[in-house]
């Protein structure tokens, strides 16, 4: 098939380098800035007021530096880079140790999916619904009224809306709890589960859903109103097709096409979270893990994320590239 | 013959606010015409004199900074004349491609770019007619189509997969597909070539035709209007100028601009040097007081600088807005 020789296989080349370059780029960088963790580990327990023994701290350190990978020359080390990710084992976790990182993200991961992308996915529903409307009545009173409302909500930071959020409806008429939901929990399915985990996600949902809503919102009012004036809408509308058909085949249709790639590089970014709406809900995701990893230098676990990151985006950009033609029948796989 | 269409003393102008001063661009300016069933009129003139303004504000469709200053523009249904620029909205939306319909010039992007050519055209059938006629007229489009070598395949193409010509020809079979009485045609052949533009004339021939109804051709190419025009209006500066069957405009073109125009048409054998009108259309801003064609005309007279040279027949059927028909026929 002259599709699979011309287009997909050089696209999966393509895939696989971009990968092998990105995690390349992860191992190296943090060791061009000549600071050694296992000699700042030392330090800290040092500066504890633990007295250490020269052999102790010596056979200490030779410990660490296995667990960290740090062991032999850099070629060594970057082959047990590549074996540590094919097995999915990025060693132990320093601030949470024993723990290996594979665990972590196995806990951490379900409640920032669950959060991040339902929250993402609702946004983006709302925004390009809402938005297209609005764009395409946008000489209308009400479109104005909306579109001064989304203006004055969208340039507020995330973590000054949730602390309004927070001021509101956990304090002054406290019908939600102030977050607290307790971190590293393992997720399990049942009822009292699930209405908990409502519960505490529902304040963090809704500032992302508004705040990125406002988005997309935005984004697509401007994109509906271009498209209005296309051609193919004015002769379509010269030739007196229903407006109902008009807003949905002619301009939503044509104005969703960047908002999917959007969503999916959006979606691509799970494993970063949304560190800002999980600190000020204090909600145990990915963002948050994140953030304490690269505070205490656990140098395991943030190889581990950017590692998993990188591999979403790159998968999320090439599942769309594959699809695209699908919506939009002028791009052909070439 | 009673007309199908009539525009009266018709006054359509852009408005135009630029840093505060208003800008009257007098793109119709007076025009009244009569077009009768079952007759191919063309519209002549150069770039800029108002020709496709004229088209759209027949069609109905007067938007800014397009605007109505006055006259009327009258449809002719069931023996009645609706006045069609002060129709409800859902009643001019009805009619639009069920009574009048319109080619616009240059059909490049006028298709949903997502869809493929047979949605479009449910689209605009299923905002017309009921369930159970939208397979034959659909059939008839694909009959349309194949009779001029288009196969009807090409309904289940995409548009930016048909050349320019193709495109042309399907917005052709669209615009007819709801067996309209009036088809509007805005430039339909520019920007083909010589085959695709005969192309597009036959078809354009053909649906006449077969519909028994009215076309209104646009373009400034006087070789098509000689091919295919029943009458011919020739514009000049938003008014039409002179206007008659297309064989006496030809052989006896009354105003000097339309000899200018018929007369730097090449002819076989004669290899002489084409002369075409000194100087350059006037601007649709700042018209010349009198006959706006008077900076141009080799035979000017005194009163041509001060007075507009009313449209009165000369002979039947045969018009022309030029003092010099009283010279010419001492009819003054």
């Amino acid at each position: 098939m002259r599709f699979v020789r011309d287009y997909l296989i050089p696209r999966l080349i393509q895939y696989v380098l971009v990968i092998f370059f990105g995690i390349t780029a992860v191992f190296l960088i943090p060791r061009l800035t000549g600071q050694d963790p296992v000699l700042e580990v030392i330090a800290q327990i040092q500066t504890q007021g633990a007295s250490l023994d020269p052999v102790a701290v010596k056979s200490l350190m030779e410990s660490l530096r296995e667990l960290y990978g740090l062991k032999g020359t850099l070629g060594e080390q970057y082959l047990t880079m590549w074996k540590r990710i094919f097995s999915l084992d990025f060693g132990p976790s320093l601030f949470q140790f024993p723990a290996p990182v594979s665990m972590l993200l196995r806990i951490y991961l379900p409640w920032t999916i669950g959060l991040f992308a339902t929250s993402t996915i609702l946004a983006w529903i709302l925004g390009n619904i809402l938005g297209g409307v609005a764009g395409y009545f946008s000489q209308k009173r009400w479109s104005k009224v909306l579109d001064a409302v989304i203006m004055l909500i969208r340039p507020i930071p995330h973590y000054i809306f949730g602390v309004i959020l927070l001021i509101l409806f956990a304090y002054l008429w406290a019908i939600f709890p102030a977050g607290g939901l307790m971190l590293g929990r393992k997720a399990v399915f049942n009822l009292r589960f699930v209405m908990t985990v409502l519960r505490y996600s529902f304040l963090p949902a809704l500032t992302l859903v508004i705040l990125g809503g406002a988005a997309w919102f935005q984004q697509m009012k401007l994109l509906v109103q271009n498209i209005k004036r296309e051609d193919f809408v004015q002769y379509a509308s010269a030739g007196g097709v229903k407006e109902r058909i008009l807003i949905s085949r002619y301009v939503m249709r044509n104005a969703m096409l960047p908002q999917v790639t959007q969503l999916a590089l959006v979606l691509g970014q799970v494993f970063s979270g949304v560190l800002m709406v999980e600190m000020v809900f204090s909600y145990p995701g990915m963002g948050l893990l994140l953030y304490r990893g690269v505070t205490r230098g656990d140098y395991n676990l943030v190889m581990g994320i950017t590692v998993l990151s990188i591999f979403t985006i790159t998968t999320a950009v090439l599942v769309l590239d594959l699809l695209y033609p699908l919506l939009d029948p002028r791009i052909r796989h070439r | 013959m009673s007309a199908i269409l009539r525009v009266q003393d018709l006054q359509t102008f852009y408005v135009l606010e630029v840093l505060g001063t208003r800008k009257v661009v007098k793109a119709v300016n007076g025009v009244s015409l009569d077009i009768h069933e079952n007759e191919v009129y063309g519209i002549a003139g150069e770039s800029g004199c108002g020709k496709t303004t004229l088209l759209r504000a027949m069609f109905g469709n007067i938007e800014p900074p397009l605007r109505h200053f006055g006259g009327k523009v009258l449809y002719r249904m069931d023996g009645e004349y609706l006045d069609a620029l002060s129709l409800p909205l859902h009643k001019s939306r009805e009619m639009r491609f069920t009574y009048i319909a319109y080619v616009p010039q240059g059909s490049m992007s006028i298709f949903n770019p997502v869809s493929k050519l047979r949605a479009t055209f449910m689209d605009f059938l299923e905002s017309h007619v009921p369930g159970t006629m939208r397979k034959s007229l659909l059939a008839l489009a694909e009959k349309h189509l194949e009779s001029l070598g288009l196969s009807a395949r090409v309904l289940d193409a995409y548009p930016h997969q048909l050349s320019g010509g193709m495109r042309q020809r399907v917005s052709i079979a669209l615009a007819t597909l709801l067996r309209p009485r009036v088809i509007l045609a805005d430039e339909p052949t520019t920007a083909l070539d010589v085959v695709a533009q005969r192309a597009v004339l036959q078809l354009l021939a053909a649906v006449q035709k077969e519909l028994q109804n009215t076309i209104v051709l646009v373009t400034h190419d006087m070789g098509i209007h000689a091919t295919i025009a029943t009458r011919l209006g020739i514009m000049y500066a938003g008014k039409i100028v002179e206007e008659g069957y297309t064989p006496d405009v030809f052989a006896s073109p009354l105003h000097p601009y339309t000899q200018f125009l018929i007369h730097s048409l090449p002819r076989i054998g004669d290899k002489r040097v084409r002369e075409s009108a000194p100087g350059n259309p006037p601007s649709l801003l700042h018209l010349p007081p009198g006959c706006p064609f008077h900076p141009r005309c080799p035979y000017v007279l005194a009163r041509c600088r001060e007075e507009v040279p009313p449209l009165l027949e000369v002979t039947p059927g045969h018009r022309v807005a030029c003092f010099l028909r009283e010279v010419n026929h001492g009819t003054a």
